[in-house]
């Protein structure tokens, strides 16, 4: 015999969620949901599939390697040389008007800026405008935190490897060649130009520079890559800012120009032209190669044709499953008198 | 008294062991089971993603992700969703785990989580950390944003990877939970918002002027998930890691049925056209049978009285399926056995499928614990 106080202190809560009664939905995969489901889902890849891919093609893109490893190529005399100013002239013709905006840009292959120990060599505060970190580099620089005990600005391997070819570009109009306007400005992220890199906060800016040495590669100062435009100086460089952004993957391509304006603002005509090369960046010490792409853009970004081809894949699986699965469960109809 | 002081578990009557067995004992391991499954799978997906990434990195060990992402990701995204899967799902109500007691037998034989079971759920974790990587490695290699400017770098890869997965473990475990209680819901949506709430704050320019060496995926939110095409990738990736286990676990429905899923029907069908039939039945229902001996020592005339001989009853079984499911203690099998309620409904479900349509039919009475 239980005594009734005793059983009431020990019975046990008798809530909803003691007693695991809460309510709940119990849904259960039934043939009904699961293969208009996947033809649904078939059907509207098929179709994202079609529009990406018939947008990835109208997107024109011209690529040129200008590496000059096989001999063959304008380049090629400056690819084994030492010397670092170098200048070679690749000529190319257009058959038919890249409409504009028209992006131009610089590519490597074989480069892995996403190698661990070259990722984290970089100093975040020396880059925000923080002089303390100007006089002790972050150690992660290293080897490019000091030179003979005098401290690099802007210290670490991204910075000191930062791709310094430049190019010009020249229509060939009645035997003249005129230049193409380049526009550098805003190739950057906006974080990264506005936020994440500033300059430090004195003027004129060479002065914060005092007692500092650049990094070992660089043929100019920091505070030298602009000299014409302030707002493009220094940390705030905009090409600097490009090449600070490491990429994801061995083959890559950064923003360099953009050409809109003037009388390229509807596209890069046809015709024939001539990019003039200062040829300053080695590859040949790790077998990589160097090319310029010029090519326009859509909703969807740069030409890309895997996502359109994926998803079309995707799309006629996913149709051709829910014709299976309608086979298999009419087939084997689950018993549901049972 | 010392005994229940020493016990792990301890109850008044024997009556009790039935329902902590069937029920409570067979949810706990049907709970384990899925636990274990998900949780091997969600790490697998996450970890995996690395080693895919070593063959393009230089084999550096150049993390895919933030190392903020990393830390929290077991702890914050994704330790809620699963928590609540363990506690509180249920794949059959509890009435019908006392009705079928050979729901009780996976349990026995381990059918649940196995070395097969482990295989395939790591199986899955790769194939899904396969996709994972490989999907926005295919988009990634040429993409630009719509201004044209770069796009393909470290941290817009590592956000959209980890965006998609979050996203693809959390609508996983979303497939996989049976039973969605107020609980459960707020878990899963809670941490897909919680997700999405850390990363725009951890990657905003507050904590970067505080801490810049600390938090350098600064604006990297917002400008990946702010371009159409990065919610292209992240959706196809969804679905391609997704759909498979979607049909596997529908085909196997149909083509191996287990008595758990005839059962979970069984329920849902009568959930649906059952409760002017459950009336009427519980109209029929006798007294309870029920009475409150307790035996140490020995069996008395307990099997005697419960057995209801004494009293008015209608003809039972002997020949039970639950003498299988209780190999080991005789006297408690003999005391279940009795209970003419139990043996009649699962006598009559085990027979229905060897053609035994009538027996189906009859109503049974309502199971009272």
């Amino acid at each position: 015999m239980v005594k009734e106080e005793e059983d009431s202190s020990n019975r046990p809560d008798n809530t909803a969620f003691t007693q695991q009664r809460l309510p709940a939905w119990q849904p259960i995969l039934s043939a009904g949901i699961v293969i208009p489901g996947f033809v649904l889902i078939g059907l509207a890849f098929i179709g994202i599939g079609v529009g990406l891919f018939l947008t990835s093609r109208d997107i024109q893109v011209l690529e040129m390697d200008y590496t000059g490893a096989d001999g063959s190529s304008p380049c090629s005399v400056c690819y084994n040389l030492a010397d670092k100013n170098c200048v070679c002239t690749m000529s190319f013709s257009i058959d038919s008007l890249i409409k504009g905006p028209v992006f131009f840009y610089y590519g490597l292959t074989n480069y892995f800026q996403n190698q661990r120990r070259y990722g984290v060599s970089r100093d975040d505060k020396q880059l925000y405008g923080d002089t303390s970190n100007f006089a002790s580099p972050n150690s992660e620089c290293a080897p490019y935190q000091y030179i003979s005990n005098v401290p690099i600005v802007p210290c670490g391997s991204v910075a000191n490897s930062m791709f310094n070819d430049t190019f010009e570009l020249f229509k060939n109009v009645n035997g003249q060649s005129l230049p193409v306007p380049l526009d550098g400005k805003g190739i950057a992220w906006w974080t990264d130009y506005n936020v994440k890199f500033q300059n430090p906060n004195v003027t004129p800016l060479i002065n914060a520079f005092n007692g500092t040495v650049r990094p070992p590669f660089w043929s100019k100062n920091v505070y030298e890559l602009d000299t014409t435009d302030a707002s493009n100086n220094g940390f705030i460089n905009q090409d600097f800012l490009v090449w600070m952004r490491r990429a994801a993957l061995p083959d890559f391509r950064k923003l360099y120009r953009r050409i809109t304006d003037g009388d390229y603002s509807a596209g890069l005509p046809a015709g024939n032209y001539s990019l003039k090369i200062h040829y300053n960046y080695p590859v040949n010490g790790f077998g990589g190669k160097k090319k310029v792409v010029f090519s326009n853009v859509s909703w969807m970004g740069g030409k890309n044709e895997f996502l359109g081809i994926a998803y079309l894949v995707i799309g006629s699986l996913c149709v051709v499953m829910s014709v299976v699965m309608l086979i298999v469960y009419a087939k084997f109809k689950f018993p549901e008198d049972n | 008294m010392q005994a229940v002081l020493a016990s792990d578990y301890s109850f008044a009557q024997f009556q009790y062991l039935r329902r902590l067995l069937l029920v409570h004992g067979r949810w706990s391991y049907f709970r384990m089971c899925n636990f274990l499954g998900y949780f091997f799978y969600k790490n697998f997906a996450f970890t995996l993603v690395h080693f895919w990434y070593g063959f393009f990195c230089g084999f550096s060990a150049q993390a895919v992700y933030d190392q903020w992402f990393i830390t929290l990701f077991n702890i914050i995204y994704t330790s809620l969703p699963v928590l609540a899967m363990g506690l509180f799902d249920q794949d059959v109500n509890d009435q019908n785990s006392l009705r079928y007691p050979s729901l009780y037998k996976p349990g026995q034989q381990n059918l649940l989580f196995n070395k097969r079971q482990f295989f395939l759920c790591t199986l899955q974790g790769v194939t899904t950390s396969f996709l994972l990587f490989f999907i926005p490695y295919g988009a990634f290699s040429a993409v630009v944003k719509e201004d044209g400017s770069n796009f393909s770098d470290q941290q817009t890869f590592a956000v959209t990877i980890a965006t998609t997965l979050v996203i693809v473990v959390s609508v996983q475990i979303g497939l996989d939970t049976h039973y969605w209680t107020a609980v459960n819901h707020l878990f899963v949506w809670g941490s897909l918002i919680v997700y999405f709430a850390i990363l725009f704050s951890m990657q905003s320019y507050g904590l970067f002027g505080l801490f810049p060496n600390n938090f350098p995926f600064i604006g990297a939110a917002y400008n990946c998930l702010s371009e159409k095409g990065v919610w292209l990738v992240i959706l196809l990736t969804t679905t391609v890691c997704v759909v498979p286990g979607l049909v596997v676990s529908f085909l196997k429905v149909d083509l191996f049925s287990t008595l758990t899923d005839k059962v979970r029907y069984l329920q849902q069908s009568r959930k649906r056209h059952g409760p002017q039939e459950q009336s009427l039945r519980r109209v029929r229902r006798t007294s309870s049978r029920r009475s409150g001996y307790a035996f140490s020592h020995q069996q008395g005339y307990g099997e005697l009285i419960t057995s209801g001989k004494n009293m008015r009853r209608s003809t039972v079984s002997s020949a039970c399926s639950l003498e299988k499911t209780t190999n080991g203690s005789n006297w408690i099998g003999n005391v279940l056995k009795r209970k003419n309620e139990v043996s009649c409904s699962s006598q009559e479900f085990i027979a229905a499928p060897e053609g035994n349509s009538s027996a189906t039919k009859t109503p049974r009475q309502q199971r009272t614990d």
